[in-house]
């Protein structure tokens, strides 16, 4: 991203602080990160006490939360649904599938996560404003939570990457 | 459902909304999250990377000819299983899921292995520590051989046989 370009995500970001609506779209996956997402809207975790709301339109929406590995089935709908939504586009990848492929990370009919969708867009020249990842299977209802403050900027995030020697 | 029912329903259950992200989370005594590997007791042997389902933990070879047993976060299934399999027990499996990353190699975490060459043919053999731990407790007359690929070793023992029994090599 040019510097330029994360100025004026920044200023989007400041907007959307009221609330944000997302679309949530099920790639693939085996419902088992759908139900997290269902259980971080009932009243034991109420997103929506931070204005946080599931929209039914990508064109509504400020962040695309995708669950599952993108199977080759719904890869076309899943670039429909991100090129229709309006920038700042931000996407929160839930899931180990989304993450990096997950438990299918080989398997012939799915491409393998955000990893590779993200390469897909690239190509098809479709901005996107940032990502979070969020592991997890399935992720848990805080995590989800924890994963918006992340891809907003509320919080800074925990885990960074790390190389030590082995030495026993 | 009436109004009424509903208010009535809502006054017995009272407030059940947890307050997370403001207070602590409720985390289970089963709860599984990310795992951590002990860079002073990992061998490098690979066995939790056979066992990883999703093949989160991998072992790779880099160019300079270290290994490299790198975990990916944001593959991990949390299953546990390469904790169970480790014999160093090296593998400890944490409460921590607090994971969402921007970048996903921030979800990556390497434990680098040095090698052990074959003093002969110069060929990788397996890593160091691995090796040193193996030959203490081996011991013996097999030490002498450890530094040695197994098609060397073959050549070096065929050789020794051949000089004590006569025979010219
Ligand atoms: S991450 Fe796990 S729970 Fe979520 S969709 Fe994939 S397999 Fe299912
Ligand atoms: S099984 Fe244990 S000792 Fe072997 S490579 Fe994995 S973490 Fe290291
Ligand atoms: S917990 Fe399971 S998925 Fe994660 S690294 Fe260990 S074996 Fe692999």
């Amino acid at each position: 991203m040019s510097g330029d370009s994360s100025k004026l995500l920044a200023k989007a970001l400041t907007r959307l602080k009221r609330s944000i609506w997302v679309f949530h779209l099920n790639t693939g996956s085996c419902n088992g990160c759908d139900i997290e997402v269902l259980d971080a809207l009932t009243p034991y975790f109420d997103v929506e006490r931070f204005g946080i709301k599931l929209v039914g339109s990508p064109r509504h929406a400020d962040v695309f939360l995708m669950t599952g590995p993108v199977t080759r089935e719904t890869l076309p709908k899943v670039l429909r649904a991100i090129e229709s939504m309006p920038r700042p586009r931000l996407i929160l990848a839930l899931g180990s599938c989304a993450c990096g492929g997950g438990i299918w990370w080989d398997t012939y009919s799915t491409i393998g996560g955000y990893g590779k969708l993200k390469e897909i867009l690239e190509k098809r020249g479709v901005v996107v404003d940032r990502v979070a990842y969020v592991p997890g299977c399935p992720v848990r209802p805080e995590a989800i939570i924890y994963g918006v403050l992340v891809l907003l900027g509320a919080v800074k995030q925990k885990v960074k990457h790390e190389e030590v020697k082995a030495g026993g | 459902m009436s109004i009424m029912k509903l208010l009535s329903i809502a006054a017995r259950a009272k407030v059940v909304t947890r307050r997370y992200p403001f207070e602590p989370p409720v985390v289970t005594e089963g709860f599984r999250g990310k795992i951590e590997v002990d860079p002073k007791l990992c061998w490098g042997c690979g066995v939790c990377t056979r066992i990883c389902p999703p093949n989160a933990l991998t072992l790779k070879k880099r160019e300079d000819g270290t290994l490299v047993l790198s975990y990916f976060m944001g593959r991990c299934i949390f299953c546990g299983m390469c904790a169970e399999v480790c014999p160093r027990g090296a593998i400890t499996v944490t409460k921590e899921f607090e994971l969402a990353s921007l970048t996903a190699e921030d979800l990556v975490r390497n434990v680098k292995h040095d090698v052990v060459r074959c003093r002969i043919c110069g060929r990788v053999i397996g890593p160091a520590v691995e090796m040193r731990e193996a030959t203490k407790s081996v011991g013996g007359a097999e030490a002498k051989y450890y530094d040695l690929c197994p098609e060397c070793r073959k050549l070096v023992v065929a050789r020794g046989i051949m000089t004590k029994v006569g025979v010219r090599p």
